[in-house]
């Protein structure tokens, strides 16, 4: 469980030391794609735990999602609605609802284990 | 959980990680660009340039000094000793100096005074700014109604009466006698005092400043209040 927690560590690492920047303009861009990967990741994980897991929906919706988000972002620029807010809005419900679900199972599991412990005890 | 599975969830967060470091970067620290044309370049290059020159002539100046003090002899080297010391006055404010310069004159506007309007002492704060104006465009001594400008010199106003040195100076009718090192700098404050907007700023004050042509000799006189050091103590061993 805590390679993933590494993996985002070195990527902030990484990203901090080497001091990498994007244009100001495309900064919107980013910010919906960083929120696309995070929603990826937790679904990933939900999925995971739910053993419901598929790699193809998992790297497909990565990029996927990253993808669509970005495009709508554009479009809407293009267009001069604020697109991007959809695809906030849409991330950030599915965001905490994956966490809501990985909460509880986690919940669960925990409180099973402590029955069987107060099971073996007894 | 399945390794295969933790694996491609690691990649996926280096990759999470990358982008809020880059965005987070971004945010942060913005580049900044440079919108300065042609132009603005040259001009901060010549400005850059002209100090270079001033560092550099300060630098040969020092060092004429350095050579005297290693070459000359003991009898000379008391003399050169005394002529820093003697440099070192004049800078400092404690010897009367002259040289060429400008002289500028604080009247009370004749026309408003027919009207009724009274004429109240020169604002200090206005005082203050002419001052600095004339030592940034190389005035390099400044006297005002005979008080000498001096490093520790307050311009300020005690009970409505505008004072410099603790001395109060005229409601009216003074005097601002300004050295610089050459005629042509003299020549070069009067122009920029000439087109500035003091004689605006000292009308709406019911005054007028007149601007006399540069002179090429005048003299101010030294201060004559005591200097404080506070940093540097005498040492009479060896004397």
């Amino acid at each position: 469980m805590w390679l993933p927690f590494l993996g985002l560590l070195l990527g902030l690492a990484l990203g901090l030391l080497t001091d990498i920047q994007i244009p100001v303009v495309y900064e919107n861009y980013l910010s919906i794609a960083v929120l696309a990967a995070l929603d990826t990741i937790f679904g990933g994980i939900r999925a995971n735990l739910q053993q419901v897991y598929d790699d193809k929906v998992f790297l497909s919706g990565f990029f996927f999602n990253i993808a669509l988000a970005a495009g709508l972002a554009f479009l809407g620029v293009h267009l001069g609605v604020d697109l991007y807010l959809a695809a906030i809005f849409a991330f950030g419900v599915r965001l905490f609802q994956n966490i809501a679900v990985i909460r509880r199972i986690l919940i669960t599991k925990w409180e099973e284990r402590h029955i069987k412990k107060g099971e073996n005890t007894v | 959980m399945n390794k295969r599975i933790v694996i491609r969830i690691t990649i996926v967060s280096f990759i999470v990680g990358l982008m809020i470091a880059v965005q987070y970067n971004t945010i942060q620290n913005p580049a900044e660009r440079d919108t300065r044309d042609l132009w603005e370049i040259r001009q901060e290059l010549s400005e850059e340039k002209k100090r270079h020159s001033e560092l550099l002539s300060e630098i040969v100046s020092l060092k004429s000094i350095v050579n005297e003090y290693e070459n000359d002899d003991k009898d000379n080297q008391a003399q050169i000793l005394k002529n820093t010391v003697e440099d070192l006055k004049i800078r400092a404010g404690l010897e009367a100096v002259s040289g060429p310069g400008v002289i500028l004159k604080i009247e009370p506007a004749m026309e408003l005074v027919a009207l009724g309007l009274e004429v109240e002492s020169i604002p200090p704060d206005l005082l203050i700014r002419l001052v600095n104006e004339i030592y940034r465009y190389h005035g390099i001594y400044i006297e005002i109604d005979g008080q000498r400008l001096v490093h520790t010199s307050a311009i300020r106003d005690i009970n409505g009466k505008t004072t410099i040195n603790g001395f109060a100076i005229n409601k009216s009718n003074v005097e601002i006698r300004v050295i610089t090192e050459s005629y042509e700098k003299a020549e070069k404050l009067y122009g920029y005092l000439y087109a500035s907007t003091f004689s605006d700023d000292f009308y709406l004050d019911n005054l007028h400043l007149i601007i006399n042509k540069p002179v090429t000799k005048l003299t101010i006189q030294e201060y004559d209040g005591k200097l404080s050091n506070t940093f540097l103590v005498e040492n009479n061993k060896g004397e």
